[in-house]
């Protein structure tokens, strides 16, 4: 049969569209059996294959023995697609890396450049420390190999084997100082190690100091651009510890900034000079002036609106730069930091939003927010718009369109980890120090309330549904919404009404949008709970808002969620039947008694929930509102001759409940300061037998919802998604009105929805019903003329004339007088601040310091639970500690210092090395021997028995480990590793597993072995 | 550093896959496709470089709480250029100056192209292998250490004969991937919106 090559692969691959997972399969099976045969061709090119398939996402580490294989092949070709194969595909897990070893080092001593390169390219994508440990010696003097390619990989590969053995760098660095140093060094050699340098350089600067002169020399004659550009970034690490190299530095760069026609250069140079700190203050003050001023204008010119926006973004890089250690410079560019917000480029958004952030204050909070809303609005009816879109587009088939559709959208929709991280920001940025920022509360409430529509849902949680009874689901962002909400309400008594009413609303809007079968997702729903039920005496309808959480609380869907929630519920209730002055009507009993009957109703299935927070408070509840109940069904109600009051336990017991004192924020960590009483010992154990009973808790069976959940998948039909109806051309041609204001002053029409804009009209036009400076809009038909003057003219002259026609000169009146809200919005930032006083969080004891916040930090053990009303604080404290992904771990080489080159540690671990070289070196030797000598008895069994002499065949039987059993000879083979290993036990126990690496180095050397047993048995 | 070089087509089909640092193949594949989720949906014009995909962004330099140095070791510029069918990758740290990773991969286009002589997608298809070579003489484990032309070409070619594509390839039509001519054309400038003049 014949084999695929590559190209058949491929070729395959592009033939059978469709059906290509198939196709993937069979050529794996081909591959796998491919790669097992004793052909080298068929093995490298099978192996080539795999390789190809594994960039496509196909698994090859079954392969990873084969790799080996290959690698060891004497032809360069295929040597080199193993070295391929290994680099692709080992993994830190891969455990044949060991026997690699020698190979390595075998492929390092050859006499083909080449074949030099392969190892030293392969190996940075392989090391390990003990691999790094054994290679150091045969690196090294390829350091010095004629050929300046092999040079300079060695160089970088030196430089990866010190990441994993930090010790490696004190062997090499005199040896790569001098390449440096070396004026007649090939220059890309020397650019090699300026880029190695450069990498060391930021983890030790110190250390590269005394190499300053020569470094200096080479920027300014090196005429390298790309060298020229790590040098400069090296220096930028170097100033800041030898203040001297400004002055030296200065000339050659401000120079390079003036003349460079590479614009890359030049960003470089700009950014060297301030991240080096060149631009502080010093001495020769003048000349800094000067090029703190050309820098600064030349970063202006990168961001302004026109500019190519490669270079906004790398400004605005070098702006976040700046920004810590010079916020002044940055500030003074905040006006064309801003434009960068509203560009449609994601990656320019965010980095400009990182700038911004700290650039918040109170004058240009508004502003800024302004952008941010009208971005996400934009984004989210742009979603929902495509969405009715997708729909449409799955009947109509006319791809086309759908395209075009989506092209001439201004706005795409932004996907959800910008949205998220763009709401993160606006909350951070309005509750920074407790709200100093804030202006306009009422502003502040419309904001969040528009959030908690634009918020994306979280992601579906279907994985972690088994583990349900775990405590904290990752705060979502609808519920740092719903936090800060809640903050203003507790915090800013004067704004407490709006936030109330606020959080109403969007109770009541989340039950009415949420489809009634699923569940309710929104976090925001647990700290709004927390709203309405503890200002309960403030919402404009308490019997609306506690149906809304009835019908609510059975659909919320995470048990803390419902926790708060259930206990808002008996708090309302309290509210609303709680008035002890109203009489006690047969209205008012019957009415009650169902109320409490529909809330026992909704309770009662909860007394059986998992989550022991959630069970305990429905228990709780429903005993007493049954006990309230009953109290109520035997208090007779009052008729006309009687006066009855209603139940005290209604009236007095329960609001009582919760009417003592009210609640304020607590500093985070205030906790903690609270004193422990002396009678208390917290080791001592609740409960003898606590460990038993929790065990037998979490045994207990959960709830099944399988019956309801069957039912609602079923028996109900999902309520349809709404199918937008119209002309699709309505769809298609849908102008982006706010766009033309958008780069003015915030207009908040543009990102508030349509009835919070009307409610807060209608708020201000109340506010301002009185004030005799306030011109009220008088009706929305008449806009443009509707001042006094116009209104009185036509009064008095009667509906006949046209004032407009007479031909006066035209007094703009437009432009001078006010007209109407969206103008008076415009004056808010000059409005004088409203005395709003909010509170700070309580404390207990001094260690909290006044702002309240006790660092987290300070108190290990402490876990952000109760304080999610702190947003900072928790993502502070989830600060992820592992490591990223990709990333390099290049922490070690700050322990290792390279001055003292002479330590007595560096001779002893280059000498422990030697030791153990000519140990393994032995080791080798006798296991050579051995090997041989056993061949040899081998061979003469061989020729005893006449078997015809066929060495080669012998060991290829015994490389693959597969063993004839016909005559004695295999059982020889087989068992040989065996023999070595007991024959020879102290050099096994002494150089331990590296026994096995040899072995497995004679196995693959053995092709080279195989000839000359062939011709010493040809001997006998 | 670099940390990865990746190369893949418009419809996110990997051409080259090069980390620098061992990963599991699955969290290869994922980080491939998010970061061609956000290359297809840039607007034409954008920058040249993306804001990190999820999968490093949620481990990396969001926790801005690190010092300073520690940020030096994760990846944190995604730089991307378009050529004609395919997109090249370069996920770098910040110790890598933006503007000079774009004219890398500039670099390494041109390579290719002096290689295979207009070089287009299929060539690259069927020499993966002289693909890697070309990498391996401009980038060794994340440190450029060539960005020369010539002594670029003259190291791939020294490691043996570049193949050109199957000669019957082109004219079969080759199975409807789109091949452009990226040298010429290409090289002009992203998107016809401007051109580069760097180094």
């Amino acid at each position: 049969m014949f084999e695929k090559s590559l190209y058949d692969l491929i070729r395959g691959l592009r033939n059978h569209k469709g059906n290509e997972k198939e196709y993937i399969q069979n050529c794996l099976k081909e591959c796998r059996s491919e790669i097992r045969s004793p052909d080298m061709d068929l093995k490298a090119t099978a192996l080539l294959k795999l390789i190809y398939l594994e960039m496509n996402g196909h698994d090859m580490s079954w392969a990873s023995f084969h790799v080996l294989e290959v690698m060891s092949s004497q032809k360069y070709h295929q040597k080199r697609v193993g070295y391929l194969g290994a680099v692709q595909s080992f993994r830190p897990d891969t455990d044949v890396l060991m026997m690699a070893t020698n190979l390595l080092k075998k492929d390092l001593a050859s006499s083909h450049p080449t074949t030099i390169t392969l190892p030293i390219a392969a190996l940075p994508h392989l090391v390990t420390p003990s691999l790094a440990l054994s290679l150091l010696g045969d690196l090294l003097p390829r350091l010095t190999h004629s050929h300046a390619s092999i040079k300079k990989k060695t160089v970088v590969t030196l430089y990866r084997l010190a990441l994993v053995y930090p010790e490696a760098l004190r062997a090499a660095w005199p040896k790569i100082k001098e390449r440096l140093m070396d004026k007649d060094e090939d220059p890309s050699v020397t650019a090699a190690i300026v880029n190695v340098v450069c990498e060391l350089g930021w983890r030790r600067p110190q250390d590269f100091l005394p190499l300053a002169p020569r470094l200096f020399e080479l920027l300014v004659d090196g005429g390298n651009n790309w060298m020229a550009i790590k040098l400069i970034k090296l220096f930028a690490t170097l100033t800041p510890l030898e203040p001297r190299l400004v002055r030296k530095l200065l000339p050659p760069l401000t120079n390079l900034i003036k003349t460079t026609p590479a614009m890359s250069l030049l960003y470089e140079c700009i950014n060297g000079i301030i991240q080096g700190g060149i631009l502080g203050d010093g001495e020769d003050f003048s000349a800094r002036e000067e090029v703190a001023s050309l820098c600064v204008s030349k970063l202006r010119g990168m961001v302004s609106v026109n500019s190519d926006p490669n270079l906004k973004y790398v400004a605005l890089l070098a702006f976040n730069r700046i920004v810590t250690t010079h916020p002044m410079l940055v500030a003074e560019q905040e006006d064309v930091i801003l434009e960068c917000i509203d560009s449609e480029d994601i990656s320019i958004r965010i980095k400009a939003l990182d700038l911004v952030q700290g650039m918040v204050s109170s004058d240009n909070l508004l502003s800024i927010v302004g952008r941010l809303m009208r971005q996400l609005k934009a984004s989210s009816s742009a979603l929902a718009q495509q969405q009715n879109g997708v729909e449409d587009l799955d009947d109509s088939s006319d791809d086309g369109s759908g395209k075009r559709a989506k092209s001439q959208e201004q706005a795409a929709p932004l996907p959800d980890e910008y949205t998220i991280d763009v709401i993160g920001r606006i909350l951070g940025m309005c509750s920074q120090d407790n709200y100093a920022n804030v202006i306009d509360f009422d502003w502040y409430i419309d904001v969040l309330t528009q959030l908690v529509r634009i918020a994306p849902p979280p992601r579906t949680r279907a994985l972690d549904s088994d583990s349900l009874p775990s405590p904290k689901p990752a705060i979502d962002i609808s519920e740092k919404i719903g936090n800060e909400l809640r903050n203003v309400a507790v915090k800013v008594k004067a704004v407490r009404p709006a936030a109330v009413r606020a959080a109403e609303l969007i109770i009541s809007r989340l039950n009415t949008e949420t489809v009634s079968s699923r569940p309710v997702v929104a976090g925001a729903l647990k700290p709004l709970a927390f709203v309405v039920g503890e200002y309960a005496f403030q919402l404009s309808s308490p019997d609306d808002t506690l149906r809304n959480m009835l019908s609510l609380v059975p659909r919320a869907d995470y048990p803390e969620v419902l926790a708060t929630c259930l206990q808002s519920i008996p708090k309302l209730f309290a509210h609303v039947a709680g008035d002890d002055q109203a009489l006690w009507t047969p209205e008012r009993k019957s009415s009650l008694s169902l109320l409490m009957a529909r809330v026992i109703h909704v309770l009662e299935p909860l007394a059986q929930h998992p989550y022991l927070e959630v069970q305990e408070r429905a228990v709780e509840f429903i005993e007493l509102l049954k006990l309230t109940a009953e109290a109520a069904s035997g208090q007779a109600p009052s008729t006309n001759e009687i006066q009855q009051d209603a139940p005290l336990l209604l009236t007095q017991a329960i609001p009582s409940l919760f009417a003592g004192w009210e609640l304020n924020s607590v500093a985070p960590g205030a906790q903690y300061n609270v004193p422990i009483p002396s009678g208390l010992d917290l080791d001592e154990p609740i409960h003898s037998n606590l460990g038993g009973l929790l065990s037998q808790a979490d045994s207990l069976m959960l709830p099944t919802q399988g019956d309801d959940e069957f039912e609602v998948y079923y028996n109900q039909r999902p309520a349809p998604t709404s199918i937008s109806s119209g002309p699709a051309i309505e769809r298609l041609v849908d102008a982006p009105e706010e766009v033309g204001n958008s780069y003015q002053q915030a207009g908040e029409e543009s990102y508030l929805d349509a009835d919070i804009v009307a409610r807060r009209k209608a708020e201000r036009r109340e506010r301002n019903k009185d004030d005799p400076f306030y011109i009220p809009d008088m009706s929305s038909s008449r806009t443009g003329t509707s001042t006094p003057i116009h209104n009185i003219l036509q009064k008095e002259n009667g509906p006949d004339l046209d004032i407009d026609a007479i031909p006066v000169m035209s007094l703009d009146l437009e432009k001078l007088s006010i007209s109407g809200p969206s103008r008076q919005q415009q004056h808010h930032p000059r409005q004088p601040r409203q005395k709003i006083v909010i509170e700070a969080d309580e404390t207990l004891g001094v260690s909290g310091g006044n702002s309240g916040v006790s660092t987290p930090g300070a108190r290990p053990g402490y876990d952000s639970e109760n304080n999610s009303d702190s947003f900072n604080l928790s993502k502070a404290a989830k600060k992820p500690k592992q490591k990223s992904l990709l990333q390099f771990n290049s922490s070690v080489l700050g322990g290792l210092s390279l001055t003292d080159e002479q330590q007595p540690d560096d001779g002893f671990a280059h000498e422990r090395q030697q030791k153990e070289e000519a140990e393994m070196a032995q080791a080798m030797r006798e296991v050579q021997r051995l090997r041989l000598e056993m061949q040899r008895a081998n061979e003469r069994i061989q020729v005893a028995q006449g078997v015809p002499v066929e060495g080669v065949a012998v060991v290829k039987k015994k490389k693959k480990k597969a063993v004839k059993a016909d005559e004695g000879e295999g059982q020889v083979v087989k068992k040989k590793k065996k023999k070595v290993d007991k024959e020879v036990p102290s050099i096994a126990i002494s150089i331990g597993c590296e026994i096995k690496g040899a072995c497995l180095w004679l196995l693959m050397s053995s092709r080279d072995q195989g000839v000359c047993i062939y011709s010493q048995a040809a001997h006998l | 550093m670099i940390n990865a070089f990746l190369v893949f087509n418009g419809q996110g089909q990997p051409r080259l896959t090069k980390f620098y640092t061992q990963l599991e193949t699955s969290i290869q594949q994922r980080l491939i496709s998010e970061i061609f989720t956000l290359v297809s949906n840039r607007a034409p014009g954008s920058c040249n470089f993306l804001p990190l995909p999820p999968l490093l962004a949620a481990s990396g330099t969001s926790s801005s709480s690190s010092s300073a140095t520690e940020q030096n070791d994760v990846p944190s510029l995604v730089t991307y250029r378009h050529y004609a069918t395919l997109y090249f990758i370069v996920i770098s740290t910040s110790t890598e100056s933006p503007l000079a990773l774009i004219d890398l991969i500039q670099v390494y286009v041109e390579a290719l192209d002096r290689l295979f002589e207009n070089v287009c997608e299929l060539d690259l298809i069927f020499n993966f292998e002289t693909l890697h070579a070309t990498l391996g003489e401009m980038i060794i484990g994340g440190v450029v250490i060539e960005t020369n032309m010539e002594r670029i070409v003259a190291g791939v070619r020294a490691q043996g004969a570049v193949a050109k594509r199957p000669v019957n390839e082109g004219s079969r039509g080759g199975g409807g991937a789109g091949l452009g001519a990226m040298a010429a054309a290409g090289f002009q400038g992203m998107g016809g919106n401007f051109v580069w003049h760097g180094r």
